[in-house]
C-alpha cells in the first residue's frame, strides 16, 4: 500500500476503518477527514440517552481501541473528489493526494417538504448538534412533541418523549409503524405499544398546513385534525451524504454504487464503508443495497480497511449478517439478516404473547431474517443459526454460478469441491467423493426442527467481518466455569425484565 | 505483558446480548436474560473484547490495559 491514506468521515465507519489500518501494519500517514466539529461518537445514544440526560454528549464519545497516529480535519467538509488525479479537494482550495481512499460521510436526514426549517422549535435528529437543540426546545415549551414519521428514530423519540412525561403525537403516512418490516401483526403489535404508553399515533396522515404561532406550532393534517406542538421533529429517514460527490465519476444511485468488496465502482483505490455505501451483500443476493443499521458502519468500516490494503484482486467480499435493534418504550426489538426480502414468516419460538418471540422470515424455502421481542437468548441463538444457513446457501448459490471453472469459495479461498460432501476436511486434500445426488437437491427445511448443519464442513479461513472463538460453547450447559490459566471472577448483572401491560 | 480488564456498567447495559455473539468466551447471556462475563480477559481473548466494546449497542463496556 502506499503512502498516505484519507478517510473522509470521522463517524463509526471512518474511525473503525482507520484502527482496522493501523491493526494490519499500515504504516504510511492517515488523514481523517470530518465535518462535524466533534471526535467519531455513538449516534444511538443520541435519542433516548441523550434526551433523557442519561448522557452527555461527551459520554458518547466512541471509544478508540488501536492508537490512530492521524491527522484529524475537524470542521472540514469535503468539497469535491478527482478520482483520476487521487486527489481529494476540501474548502478553500486545499488539495490531499491521496494513495487509498476510505469514505464514510454517512447520511444526513431527510427534508420534508413544506416543513419550516427556519423556525427554531422545528428540528430533525441525526446528529449531537440536533439532539441539544432538541433538549432545549423541549425546556423552552411545556406543550407536547409532534414527531413526523414511523420508523425507527420516531418511535425512539416518542419513547424518550413519554419517558420525560411529556405528550407525545406521532404523525406518519403509512398505515403501520417499521413498515420495512413484512407482516402486518409486526406493525400493529408496534404501534399497540406505542398506545399503551399514552402516544397518540395518527397513521395515514402528513401536515397539508403548517401554522406557527408564538407558543408552538399548529399543524393541519390531510384528516382533519390539527395537532399543537411546542416541538417538532421530523424523523423520516435520511439520505446518503454524497452531493459532495457530484460529477466525480463515482456512481451516485442512492449512495455510492459498490463492488461486494467495497470498492466503488470504477475506482481501485476507494472503498466506502457505512450509510454512504451501496453494495450488493452476497449472503443473500446480488442486488446493491444500503444497510443503515449502526452495527454495519462499525463493521464495514473494518471490513473496508481491510480489502482496500489487500487490493481490489484478493480482497474477499463484504458479506455480514446485518444486525440490528432498537428499544422502545422499554421493549428491546432485535433484527438480524434482512426481513424486508422475505415473502413469509414462521413462529420459531417463544409462547403466544409477544414478549420472547422469535420470528423467522422466510422466502423460497430460505431463511433470511430474524425479529425478536425482548429475547435477547433467543436472539442470539437464532442468529447463530440463521448466519450458519446463510453461509450455506451464500457457498452453494456462488458455486452454482460458475459451474465449469475449477472453483474456489470467493468468501474463504477454500476449494468448492469441499463444501459439497459430508467428509471431514481431511478429505479433501486427496481425492474428495463426487456430490451425490441427494447433496443436489435444494434442502427445503421444515422449521421448528431445522436440518442439521452438515458436518465437516471447514470453517471460515478468516471471518469476513468479524472474529469467532476457535470453539463458541454450546448454549448454557457447557459452559466452562474455570479456565486454565486465569480463575474466572464472575459479575452477575441481574436480567431486565418487560411485560406488555394487559390490553384494554 | 499487558494484561486487559472488562467492565460493564449496569446501567447502561441492556442485555441485548451483542457481546456474547462477538465474544462468547467472556461474555454470555443467562436463561432468563442475564449478563456474566469475566473480568480478567485472556490474552488470545483481546480481539474478541474489543470486537465486543465496538459493537455493543449502548457503549457500556470498558476494556482497560493494567
Amino acid at each position: 500500500m502506499g503512502e498516505r491514506i484519507v478517510i473522509v468521515g470521522a463517524g463509526p465507519a471512518g474511525l473503525r476503518a482507520g484502527e482496522r489500518l493501523r491493526e494490519r501494519g499500515f504504516g504510511g500517514e492517515l488523514i481523517v477527514v470530518g465535518e462535524e466539529p466533534y471526535r467519531p461518537y455513538h449516534r444511538p445514544g443520541l435519542i433516548k440517552p441523550l434526551l433523557t440526560g442519561k448522557m452527555r454528549p461527551r459520554d458518547l464519545r466512541l471509544p478508540v481501541l488501536t492508537d490512530l497516529d492521524a491527522t484529524w480535519r475537524y470542521n472540514t467538509r469535503a468539497t469535491h473528489l478527482v478520482p483520476e488525479e487521487h486527489v481529494l479537494h476540501l474548502p478553500g482550495g486545499e488539495e490531499i493526494r491521496y494513495d487509498g481512499l476510505v469514505i464514510a460521510t454517512g447520511a444526513q436526514a431527510r427534508h420534508l417538504p413544506g416543513a419550516p426549517r427556519q423556525d427554531p422549535r422545528v428540528h430533525v435528529m441525526r446528529t449531537v448538534a440536533d439532539a441539544v437543540a432538541v433538549q432545549k426546545s423541549l425546556s423552552r415549551t411545556r406543550a407536547g412533541v409532534a414527531i413526523i414519521g414511523g420508523g425507527f428514530v420516531a418511535g425512539e423519540l416518542a419513547s424518550a418523549v413519554r419517558s420525560l412525561g411529556r405528550d407525545a403525537t406521532i404523525i406518519m403516512r403509512g398505515s403501520s409503524m417499521l413498515r420495512h418490516v413484512p407482516g402486518d401483526d409486526f406493525g400493529e403489535t408496534v404501534h399497540a405499544l406505542h398506545e399503551a404508553h399514552g402516544v397518540q399515533v395518527v397513521t395515514g396522515a402528513w401536515v397539508q398546513h403548517w401554522v406557527p404561532q408564538p407558543d408552538g406550532i399548529a399543524m393541519h393534517l390531510n384528516t382533519g385534525q390539527v395537532v399543537f406542538a411546542g416541538c417538532v421533529v421530523l424523523a423520516v429517514g435520511s439520505v446518503p451524504a454524497v452531493s459532495w460527490l457530484r460529477g466525480s465519476g463515482l456512481i451516485l444511485d442512492d449512495g455510492i454504487m459498490c463492488g461486494p468488496t467495497c470498492h466503488a465502482i470504477g475506482a481501485s483505490d476507494i472503498v466506502v464503508a457505512g450509510d454512504a455505501a451501496r453494495w450488493p451483500n452476497l449472503r443473500f443476493d446480488t442486488a446493491p443495497r444500503r444497510v443503515e443499521h449502526w452495527l454495519n458502519a462499525v463493521e464495514m468500516g473494518r471490513a473496508a480497511a481491510d480489502n482496500l490494503l489487500a487490493g481490489q484482486e484478493s480482497a474477499k467480499p463484504y458479506t455480514p449478517l446485518p444486525r440490528f435493534w432498537t428499544e422502545q418504550h422499554g421493549m428491546r426489538i432485535q433484527g438480524a439478516g434482512t426481513p424486508a426480502l422475505a415473502k413469509d414468516t414462521v413462529l420459531l419460538t417463544g409462547p403466544v404473547a409477544v414478549g420472547r418471540r422469535v420470528t423467522g422470515y422466510v422466502t423460497g424455502g430460505n431463511l433470511v431474517g430474524l425479529i425478536g421481542w425482548d429475547t435477547p437468548p433467543g436472539m442470539l441463538k437464532w442468529t447463530r443459526e440463521l448466519e450458519k444457513q446463510t453461509t450455506k446457501a451464500m457457498r452453494l448459490r456462488l458455486a452454482r454460478r460458475t459451474p465449469t471453472r475449477p472453483a474456489h469459495d470467493v468468501t474463504t479461498r477454500m476449494p468448492l469441491a469441499a463444501l459439497n460432501h459430508e467428509h471431514p476436511p481431511a478429505a479433501y486434500h486427496e481425492h474428495p467423493p463426487a456430490p451425490t445426488s441427494h447433496e443436489r437437491r435444494d434442502p427445503t427445511p421444515t422449521f421448528g426442527e431445522l436440518p442439521p448443519a452438515p458436518h465437516g464442513f471447514p470453517p471460515p479461513h478468516e471471518p469476513p467481518y468479524r472474529h469467532h472463538p476457535a470453539h463458541p460453547p454450546a448454549y448454557d450447559d457447557d459452559f466452562p466455569t474455570t479456565f486454565d490459566e486465569i480463575p474466572p471472577v464472575f459479575e452477575e448483572l441481574p436480567p431486565t425484565f418487560y411485560e406488555l401491560p394487559p390490553t384494554r | 505483558m499487558t494484561r486487559y480488564r472488562l467492565s460493564v456498567d449496569n446501567d447502561r447495559c441492556r442485555r441485548y446480548g451483542i457481546c456474547a455473539a462477538e465474544a462468547a468466551q467472556l461474555f454470555r447471556l443467562t436463561q432468563n436474560g442475564g449478563l456474566r462475563y469475566l473480568r480478567a480477559v485472556p490474552s488470545d481473548a483481546v480481539p474478541a473484547a474489543e470486537a465486543a466494546v465496538r459493537s455493543c449497542p449502548t457503549l457500556a463496556i470498558d476494556l482497560e490495559e493494567r
